[in-house]
């Protein structure tokens, strides 16, 4: 069991997300960096779709009254034990029974996930744990984590294996960088519109979640009209009559009506989802064979010795 | 004509990238089958498909390329669209009054009284199209030209759940409270949308629907 003392900015239960619902209105969501919580659960000995928890920008206090495995992954946040003892992050904890683990705010970056022995145990809802919050299903209640939640765990080996995770090699040189498929309408786009948009750097706006990434800068125009509504994804990069980009994200909506200019390779999803309002980010196009090649990095799993 | 990665031509449907793992088809009136045959073909390397007006996302898993047997599909014979076969639903509306506080402006704007206008969008028998912007929201085809509107320039912040509306050349009813852009003119006691049923979602593509004045 896992007591909330005090709660974050916006602590979710995640899990594997629901593919396959889109046609009914629902886009597959889950952990937005699926391989970061999946790593944080093999450090802990579960499989790797089993339900964590995502944290933003600031995380919660949790009480174990029973102790617990754990392991944190993903950006670095400022973390502290009862105990005492450091908080490394991509590796097995150990946490005592009534122990307090407060994580606090991000020290760079966004998100970072928990994963936790046994996983957390709520129920699936459309056969996924994670959190929708747009639709305020899934999770824990559908909501957000509030201080006096009691969440349950699954089963525990009670097996401790010490583990270090390694994540991919970042390729030197990204830091602002974001890659791109051109289209499918960029067509749409005068060179003007193009020149702006493959030239300029934008800034993540404040009003960004889950649903999509806001952002703003020189403003991206093209001849106006309405659109169709076409099937859209994660990273897909609509730019509305405003001319200013939102990509969208795990939760945002499985159809769009706005122009897509281009769409955000999946190799760069992670990163995605280490963007705060205020950070500045710039596109550049790569082919589809290489985005392929890029989303097949994995992490590394390793003993600690 | 486009070269697909195995070097076959591809002449219908058109196709692009949104991303590189999602595969948008220009696939017409004849989406819905086109995703029907799609998903009998239980590919590997495909995650869902999502109907819209007109095209197919084909969300390709990670790191996976479209296989010769889903160029196949979109190179093969053009797809016909079939009759409608779906489930046929009645849908009990009341239309206009706080229930529908934009019917009387687009009646005006149709050169309709408000019972004419009313007796058309229920006259029509519609068609979903697909479902997307809110968990089980249908995009319903079939509204007659004459009560085609565009959205509303501003969008209210709150439409209430079950508002029958209509925006552009499609009809649609909002299955949660929340923000919207369409054009409301009525309002149905109805549940679109139920995360813990099975099916959660009422209406699936190609169903029917008609509205009946309450």
């Amino acid at each position: 069991m896992i007591e909330v003392l005090q709660a974050g900015l916006c602590d979710l239960v995640m899990g594997a997300g629901r593919p396959g619902w889109a046609a009914s209105g629902v886009p597959a969501g889950g952990a937005a960096d699926p391989a970061a919580l999946a790593a944080a659960n093999l450090l802990v000995g579960n499989t790797v779709e089993a339900a964590g928890l995502e944290m933003t920008l600031a995380g919660p206090s949790l009480r174990f009254p029973e102790g617990a495995i754990v392991a944190l992954t993903g950006a670095h946040f400022s973390a502290v034990r009862s105990c005492g003892a450091v908080v490394a992050w991509n590796e097995t904890l150990v946490l005592a029974p009534g122990e307090t683990l407060t994580i606090g705010r991000a020290e760079s970056g966004c998100r970072c996930w928990l994963a936790l022995q046994g996983g957390l145990d709520v129920p699936l809802v459309m056969d996924s744990p994670s959190t929708f919050l747009p639709a305020a299903f899934g999770g824990y209640a559908g909501r957000p984590l509030c201080a006096g939640d009691r969440l349950g765990m699954g089963a525990q080996t009670g097996e401790i294996q010490l583990l270090r995770g390694t994540p991919p090699v970042k390729r030197a040189g990204l830091d602002r960088l974001f890659r791109v498929i051109a289209g499918p309408q960029a067509g749409l786009f005068d060179d003007a519109g193009l020149a702006t948009f493959f030239g300029s750097e934008f800034r993540v706006a404040a009003e960004t979640d889950r649903r999509g990434l806001r952002l703003s800068g020189a403003a991206v125009r093209y001849a106006g009209r309405s659109l169709p509504s076409q099937g859209v994804l994660p990273g897909a990069i609509q730019v509305p009559p405003n001319g200013q980009p939102i990509i969208l994200g795990w939760d945002g909506p499985v159809t769009g009506g706005y122009p897509v200019i281009a769409g955000v390779i999946s190799a760069d999803w992670p990163r995605l989802a280490q963007l705060k309002p205020g950070d500045i980010l710039r596109f550049e196009t790569i082919e589809v064979e290489r985005a392929r090649a890029c989303a097949l990095a994995e992490w590394s799993i390793e003993a600690l010795v | 004509m486009a070269k697909s990665e195995t070097g076959q031509y591809v002449q219908h449907p058109a196709w692009c990238w949104v991303g590189e793992r999602g595969l948008r088809v220009a696939t017409g009136e004849s989406t819905l089958e086109y995703r029907n045959k799609l998903i009998s073909q239980n590919l590997s390397e495909v995650d869902d498909v999502i109907p819209a007006d007109g095209s197919l996302l084909v969300f390709l898993r990670r790191g996976m390329a479209p296989s010769p047997a889903l160029w196949d599909v979109l190179a093969g014979e053009e797809v016909e669209p079939s009759p409608a076969a779906g489930r046929l639903h009645t849908v009990h509306v009341e239309y206009g009054g706080a229930a529908g506080p934009d019917l009387a402006a687009l009646a005006s704007r149709a050169g309709m009284d408000a019972s004419d206008y009313i007796a058309c969008h229920a006259a029509a028998e519609y068609t979903v199209a697909f479902l997307g912007f809110q968990p089980g929201f249908p995009y319903l085809r079939g509204l007659p030209e004459a009560l085609q509107a565009p959205r509303k320039a501003a969008p209210r912040t709150r439409v209430a759940a079950g508002s029958v509306a209509l925006g552009g050349a499609y009809s649609g009813i909002y299955p949660a409270a929340g923000p919207g852009g369409w054009q409301i003119i009525g309002r149905a006691q109805i549940c679109l949308f139920d995360q813990l049923r099975n099916p959660p979602n009422l209406l699936l593509p190609g169903d029917r629907l008609r509205f009946v004045p309450e």
